[in-house]
C-alpha cells in the first residue's frame, strides 16, 4: 500500500465520510476544537506566565502548578482527540498542506519540550518555589512560542493553495467570512 | 446608514493592510484566538472555580481578583482584532447569522462579566447564586467561541 492508498482509505471510511459531509459534525467539532483552545489555551498561558513572574507571582508555582495540571490535562485530551478527527476528515488535502507539516512538527516539539524541561522544571515544581529559575522561564518562553505556532499554523491550513474548492466550478474563496 | 459605514471600513486603510498580504489576516487571527484564550479561558477557571471545580487552594474571590487583570487585557487583544478583521469583509459578516449570534452572545457576556459575575465572585454571594452565575457566564462565553466557528459555514 502506498501512501496515497492509506490516506485515501482513510477518507473512504464511515467516520471520515461522516464528519466531511455530514452537515452538522465538522462544524461542531471545529466548534470543540475552538473552545478547547480557548480552555486549554487559557490554562496553558496562566502556567507560563505564572513561570515568568507576571501572573499570581505572591502564590507559589508547584501551589498552582498542582491545581492547574488536571484541568490542563482535560484540555490537552478534547484538543487533540478533536484535531485528530478533523484531520480523519480530509487526509489527503492535510497531506499536501505544508502549514500542516509544520504544525506537526511543532507539536513533536512540544513532546520534545516536556521531554527537555521535565527533570528541571516540569517534573519537581517545587524546586521554583524559592524563586523561578532562568532556564524554567525559557522553557515558559518556548512553550508560549510553540503554542501560538500551532494556533497560527493552523489558522494558515484554511488559507492554504491546497484548499480547493470541492466543486470545481465555484469560483475561489476571496472573502475571509466564507472560508474555513 | 450601517451598510454605508461597513462599506467605508471595508475601504479603510486598516483593511487594506489585513489584506494586502496572506500572512496578516491569519496573524491578526492568531493573535485574536490567543486573546481569546486568555479572556475566556482565565474567565472559564474562574466559573468552575465557583461551581467547585478546580482551584479549591484560593477563595474564589482572590482567585477572581487575581487572574482578573489578564481576562481584561485578553478581552482588549479580543476587541481590537475582532473589529479589524470584521472591517475586510463588514458587509458580508453584517448578514452573516452566525456573526450575529455571536455578537449577541458577547454584548450579554461582557454586560454579565462586569455586572452580576462581578458580584458573584465576592466572597458574601451564596453559593447556588455564584454557581447559576459561572453556567450562564460559560454558555454565553461558550456561545461566542462556537458562533464565531460557525461564520465560516453558515
Amino acid at each position: 500500500m502506498t501512501i496515497q492508498q492509506i490516506l485515501e482509505w482513510i477518507e473512504s471510511t464511515h467516520l471520515s465520510l461522516a464528519i466531511r459531509e455530514g452537515g452538522l459534525p465538522y462544524p461542531v467539532l471545529g466548534g470543540v476544537h475552538l473552545l478547547a483552545i480557548a480552555w486549554f489555551g487559557g490554562v496553558l498561558l496562566a502556567s507560563d506566565l505564572r513561570l515568568l513572574g507576571w501572573l499570581m507571582p505572591q502564590r507559589r508555582f508547584s501551589d498552582l502548578w498542582y491545581q492547574f495540571q488536571p484541568w490542563k490535562r482535560i484540555g490537552f485530551v478534547v484538543v487533540v482527540s478533536t484535531g485528530l478527527l478533523l484531520a480523519w476528515a480530509e487526509p489527503v488535502r492535510l497531506w499536501g498542506s505544508p502549514n500542516f507539516w509544520i504544525k506537526m512538527t511543532l507539536f513533536a516539539l512540544v513532546g520534545v519540550h516536556a521531554w527537555v524541561f521535565h527533570a528541571s522544571v516540569y517534573g519537581q515544581p517545587e524546586k521554583m518555589d524559592a524563586g523561578v529559575t532562568s532556564r524554567a522561564k525559557l522553557a515558559a518562553v518556548l512553550s508560549l512560542a510553540l503554542w501560538s505556532g500551532m494556533v497560527l499554523t493552523g489558522r494558515l491550513i484554511a488559507f492554504d493553495d491546497s484548499f480547493e474548492p470541492k466543486i470545481p466550478d465555484v469560483t475561489p474563496v476571496t472573502s475571509h467570512a466564507d472560508g474555513h | 446608514m450601517p451598510i454605508e459605514f461597513y462599506r467605508w471600513l471595508v475601504n479603510s486603510p486598516w483593511s487594506h493592510l489585513l489584506n494586502s498580504s496572506e500572512w496578516v489576516f491569519p496573524v491578526v487571527q492568531t493573535l485574536h484566538f490567543i486573546g481569546f484564550a486568555l479572556s475566556i479561558g482565565t474567565i472559564a477557571i474562574v466559573d468552575f472555580r465557583l461551581l467547585g471545580l478546580g482551584m479549591k487552594r484560593q477563595s474564589a474571590a482572590d482567585l477572581a481578583a487575581d487572574l482578573e487583570p489578564w481576562t481584561r487585557l485578553g478581552i482588549a487583544v479580543m476587541l481590537i482584532t475582532g473589529p479589524l478583521m470584521f472591517s475586510t469583509d463588514a458587509v458580508a459578516y453584517h448578514y452573516n447569522p452566525s456573526f450575529q449570534f455571536k455578537m449577541v452572545c458577547l454584548a450579554f457576556a461582557l454586560l454579565f462579566h462586569f455586572t452580576l459575575r462581578r458580584w458573584a465572585v465576592r466572597s458574601d454571594a451564596p453559593p447556588v447564586a455564584a454557581g447559576l452565575v459561572a453556567v450562564m457566564s460559560l454558555l454565553l462565553w461558550a456561545g461566542v467561541v462556537a458562533g464565531g466557528r460557525m461564520i465560516a459555514f453558515i
